[in-house]
């Protein structure tokens, strides 16, 4: 790439960092520009990207179909035969943009209804595939298998079937660390049972329990939140005072 | 009649937001110029993902559903570039495409580009798209998308076209990258490089499919971890600890001894496996970077709250005294 030009690209970038940045003093016009531009930016590109990347490959070449043209002795030939079929698609499409007629909405709930009818033959499979091994998994061995060790000793350098048979076993702080997994879920859970009222000291306590243990599991994400937004705030720390001071050195340093 | 005196806890508790902002930005920007290893012990997580890419078939492709954009940056351009020189180290055919944001590819190409300029430098393989990658770009409608390459990879993917080494237009089944894969199975793995909900899309639609692999952003990687328990993915690095845990893992192996050291520096719990470090291009390198100034700022952050705590019950303290 041009040195010119990536110098001019990562300036842009510093300038329109500090404008976004400057909302951290108040809020002021510079912030406002700068907000406004990757607005507009966004959309555009994304314009461009519709056409480009999707409506193009996905629906005009499989309707036109396609041809490949030697550069050489240009001559072309056809890769694939246009679908005509593949026209009926856009009025389809386009009767999601009725819903803003009173007198033709109902003609919007073809297309939504189509795209309802696969969505709620998938959930089946969906659903399972995404909680079914979490529900599995969630029955876990709390009983130690031994308690020759406390932890699963270094077996790298034992023979083979002793490697396998320390594999094999359930060591108590493994079985501890599960015994705490299986209490978190069951108090969550406990938590969450509004259909009758918690008596006794079992399900209060178990309620209590799984409150706290919902607080603490939430402060966990707060605080891995946290240090992600820290992290972007770092990054753009080096664009400016690594990246760009850099390519400024090499510019007008000849560094 | 003049106010009375604040006390200094009173002071503190009223410190502009805009000064806090300010020693954050100059700490952050200052400790950026120190290059300091911090000793780690990766999670396991990031182990087990570690582990897969460097054991799997050389030979098989590798998928990549790049969903990540500048936005989030700072971790994800980690977790790529760490995932890029793994992949190119092992010489590992790839697929990139996205799924989740029209501005997606374009964000992966320029990554792609500086590990290319990168192993240029260094004199190592430079990677050529059509033979050694592919880049199919964006596929709107993330659910319906994978729901197709896990029904049939050679339907949804069949009208991409990208240019051969001549500059001809063709296939994307044709390139050397895709031509033995029939189905979704036939990859290695897929690696989902995200810093939005498209995980939970790869597992609905593909697991048990594919093996899974995550690199996601601290935000997400609460969401994710489940997952990993479950043993749906094979293993996943969670926001910069997990670009700093693969760079680390990268640098020293793993279960590696140095000769006249008793034990590895990263160990993992299955102990026959043994993965030396990586000897040639970058290793360390933006997570390395990151990690300490970090660290800077969560100090910063512990100070604040328990300057703030400690000066409002000094403060309440003064006021039922008085």
């Amino acid at each position: 790439m041009n040195e010119t030009f990536f110098w001019w690209k990562l300036t842009i970038g510093v300038i329109a960092t500090i404008g976004l940045y400057s909302v951290l003093y108040r809020e002021t016009k510079l912030y406002r520009f700068f907000e406004h531009l990757f607005l507009g930016l966004a959309a555009g590109f994304t314009l461009v990207a519709l056409w480009k990347e999707t409506l193009k490959p996905l629906w005009w070449d499989k309707m036109t179909g396609s041809a490949t043209i030697d550069p050489i002795t240009n001559v072309s030939t056809m890769d694939a035969p246009g679908y005509w079929v593949y026209g009926f698609l856009l009025p389809i499409g386009l009767m999601g943009y009725l819903v803003f007629t009173k007198r033709h909405n109902w003609m919007s709930r073809i297309p939504i209804g189509v795209i309802l009818g696969f969505w709620s033959g998938q959930q089946v499979q969906i659903w399972w595939n995404r909680w079914g091994a979490q529900i599995y998994s969630s029955m876990q061995p709390v009983w130690p298998t031994t308690t020759d060790s406390f932890t699963r000793p270094y077996s790298a350098d034992l023979p083979a079937p002793e490697q396998a048979y320390i594999a094999a076993q359930l060591y108590p702080s493994q079985a501890i660390s599960n015994l705490i997994f299986v209490i978190t879920i069951l108090a969550a859970l406990s938590y969450f049972f509004f259909s009758f009222d918690m008596k006794g000291r079992l399900l209060k306590g178990s309620n209590t329990l799984g409150r706290w243990l919902l607080m603490i599991g939430f402060g966990a994400i707060f605080g891995s939140t946290v240090m992600a937004r820290f992290v972007l705030e770092i990054d753009r720390m080096s664009y400016i005072f690594v990246e760009w001071m850099d390519q400024t050195g090499k510019m007008f340093g000849g560094g | 009649m003049s106010k009375p005196e604040k006390s200094f806890w009173e002071k503190a508790q009223a410190i502009d937001r805009r000064v806090l902002y300010a020693v954050l930005i100059v700490c952050t920007a200052i400790s950026l110029f120190f290059k300091t290893e911090i000793p780690v012990n990766p999670d396991d997580s990031s182990k087990d993902l570690y582990v897969s890419l460097m054991t799997i078939d050389p030979n098989k492709t590798v998928l990549i559903e790049s969903d990540w954009t500048n936005s989030t940056r700072g971790e994800s351009a980690g977790h790529f570039e760490a995932l890029m020189r793994i992949l190119m180290n092992r010489n590992i055919k790839f697929v990139l495409y996205s799924i989740a944001d029209p501005q997606a590819p374009q964000v992966a190409r320029d990554a792609l580009l500086r590990i290319q300029e990168e192993r240029k430098a260094q004199g190592l393989k430079v990677y050529e798209p059509w033979v050694d990658y592919l880049d199919l770009g964006y596929f709107p409608n993330a659910e319906g998308h994978l729901q197709a390459v896990g029904n049939n990879i050679r339907t949804a993917w069949g009208g991409r076209k990208e240019r051969d080494e001549a500059g001809v237009e063709r296939d994307v089944f044709t390139s050397p990258v895709l031509s033995g894969v029939r189905v979704v199975g036939d990859a290695s793995l897929l690696i989902v490089c995200s810093a939005s909900a498209t995980i939970d899309i790869a597992v609905e639609r593909l697991y048990g499919k594919v093996p899974l692999g995550f690199m996601v952003t601290g935000v997400m990687g609460p969401n994710a971890l489940p997952y990993y328990q479950a043993r749906q993915i094979v293993g996943m690095g969670v926001g910069l600890k997990g670009v700093y845990d693969v760079e680390y893992m990268m640098t020293y192996g793993v279960n590696y001894r140095v000769e006249g050291t008793n034990k590895p520096k990263v160990s993992y719990r299955e102990e026959s496996v043994t993965i030396p470090p990586v000897t040639e291009g970058t290793t360390f390198d933006r997570g390395a970077r990151y990690f300490l100034p970090l660290h800077v700022a969560l100090a910063l952050m512990i100070l604040a709250i328990i300057l703030g705590n400690v000066a409002m019950f000094a403060s309440r303290k003064k006021r039922v005294v008085a």
